[in-house]
């Protein structure tokens, strides 16, 4: 458990650093660490979520060299929230992820957004939305489907082994 | 459980806050954000190496795979090349051999006419080639067939297209010859094994010995005299007998044939001087 927990929380923040740029789309980069976070929630919860969404967002908060503890408190937030809807709303279905994968990417970009404007951030939310809020989001909703089927065929694989 | 729960997450808010609070206030001389800054930094520094290590790693990978296509790509260029360079080197040599034949032929002092081998046939029974003239070009049997190194044979079937050519080492070849050193005269036979020797009367010959030239005598008006047919590589002694044997290296590589002369005129002239060892 808690050998997966650091895996996916260290290992999306190195993925984020090394293997995302390289995926780059017009310059819009997926948010790998929103996604392990989200992943993590949906699987463990609301208190794995908000913990693994901390030390993500608290790493990206360090290799970025910005304000320490935005990232970290916006992905707890999405992680808390994420895993508080397992239980009352039916999150299991890619169907639902991936849409609230994207939904997720821009609430926690809107939250951001807005603790930075009590740090005076100067750009306008239209630009941000525009050009790096929706094009992440729907990266995130495109990679996260990719990921939830690859998890899919995973355990289809690990079952049929098994029986 | 809820209030764990709540508990947690307002604990992250709270130590959020306290960063961000500290990093802010007072501005950039304010003590709090020197003290954040001071434990930060070296935290960030491993995290910059972390980030470079993971991503010299990401790029060793995809260098790897650029380097793989790029192999593949190199060894397609290389082997094209390779092909290319045989051809070349194919042309430079059928350039080369087309040059001498050519030169023979203008030295020649009869009318002669150049023929490609389009055929050959080694199999024991018979040893001859076939070459792309025929009757069309004017070639009758029993016309002498030449290299710039020397004899190769005679026409013995001429088709509408193309002729046959006897080698020299054919079983049932035989041609008129002379020792070019001690001028014994002899008959060069081909045999079954593939051999080429020289049959003289033992008499005449006792002078032969390995490393004499046997040409064409050009008796009997079919070769030319003077057409280097080999040198003698060794003497097969009989004792009493009357015919003794040489057994002869031949002038012309029979296997490496590719172009000929067909030799439709005739002449008189010894043409022993025309040829030189190198062809």
């Amino acid at each position: 458990m808690r050998a997966l927990f650091l895996l996916m929380t260290f290992g999306g923040s190195l993925a984020q650093w090394s293997v995302v740029p390289a995926l780059s789309l017009g310059g819009v980069t997926p948010d790998l660490p929103l996604i392990v976070t989200v992943f993590l929630a949906l699987r463990r919860g609301p208190e794995t979520g908000c913990l693994a969404g901390f030390v993500a967002g608290f790493l990206q908060d360090m290799a970025g060299g910005g304000l320490i503890g935005i990232q970290a408190l916006t992905k707890a937030l999405a992680g808390f929230g994420m895993g508080l809807l397992v239980g009352r709303l039916w999150v299991a279905s890619p169907l639902v992820q991936v849409p609230g994968l994207v939904l997720l990417t821009l609430a926690e970009g809107l939250v951001r957004y807005f603790l930075l404007q009590l740090f005076h951030f100067p750009a306008s939310l239209g630009a941000l939305m525009l050009h790096v809020i929706l094009p992440q989001a729907l990266y995130n909703g495109f990679l996260g489907s990719a990921c939830v089927l690859c998890t899919i065929a995973a355990v289809a694989m690990r079952r049929r082994m098994w029986t | 459980m809820r209030l764990h729960r709540y508990g947690l997450l307002l604990g992250v808010f709270l130590v959020c806050l306290l960063l961000l609070t500290v990093q802010t206030r007072g501005g950039e001389t304010g003590r709090a954000a020197d003290v954040v800054a001071l434990l930060v930094t070296p935290i960030q520094g491993l995290l910059v190496k972390v980030h470079r290590g993971a991503l010299g790693l990401w790029t060793t990978y995809v260098d790897w795979k650029s380097v793989r296509s790029e192999n593949t790509v190199l060894r397609a260029e290389a082997e094209r090349l390779k092909l290319q360079a045989l051809q070349v080197e194919e042309t430079r040599q059928e350039n080369a051999r087309l040059r001498r034949l050519l030169a023979l032929r203008e030295r020649l002092p009869l009318s002669a006419l150049a023929g490609e081998v389009v055929g050959r046939e080694a199999g024991g029974w018979v040893r001859t080639l076939t070459v792309n003239r025929g009757r069309g070009s004017g070639v009758a049997r029993q016309v002498p067939v030449i290299v710039p190194e020397g004899l190769v044979g005679r026409i013995v079937q001429v088709s509408a297209r193309a002729s046959v050519v006897q080698l020299l080492n054919d079983p049932a070849s035989t041609v008129g010859a002379v020792v070019q050193r001690t001028r014994t005269l002899g008959l060069v036979e081909g045999d079954a094994g593939g051999a080429v020797r020289l049959k003289f009367m033992a008499r005449d010959g006792a002078q032969v010995a390995p490393g004499d030239i046997v040409v064409t005598s050009g008796l009997g008006n079919l070769f030319p005299k003077g057409v280097p047919i080999g040198r003698v590589a060794a003497i097969q002694d009989k004792g009493s007998a009357l015919f003794h044997f040489a057994v002869l290296a031949p002038a012309v590589d029979f296997a490496r044939v590719e172009e000929v002369l067909l030799l439709t005129g005739q002449t008189q002239q010894d043409m022993a001087g025309l040829f030189t060892p190198d062809g």
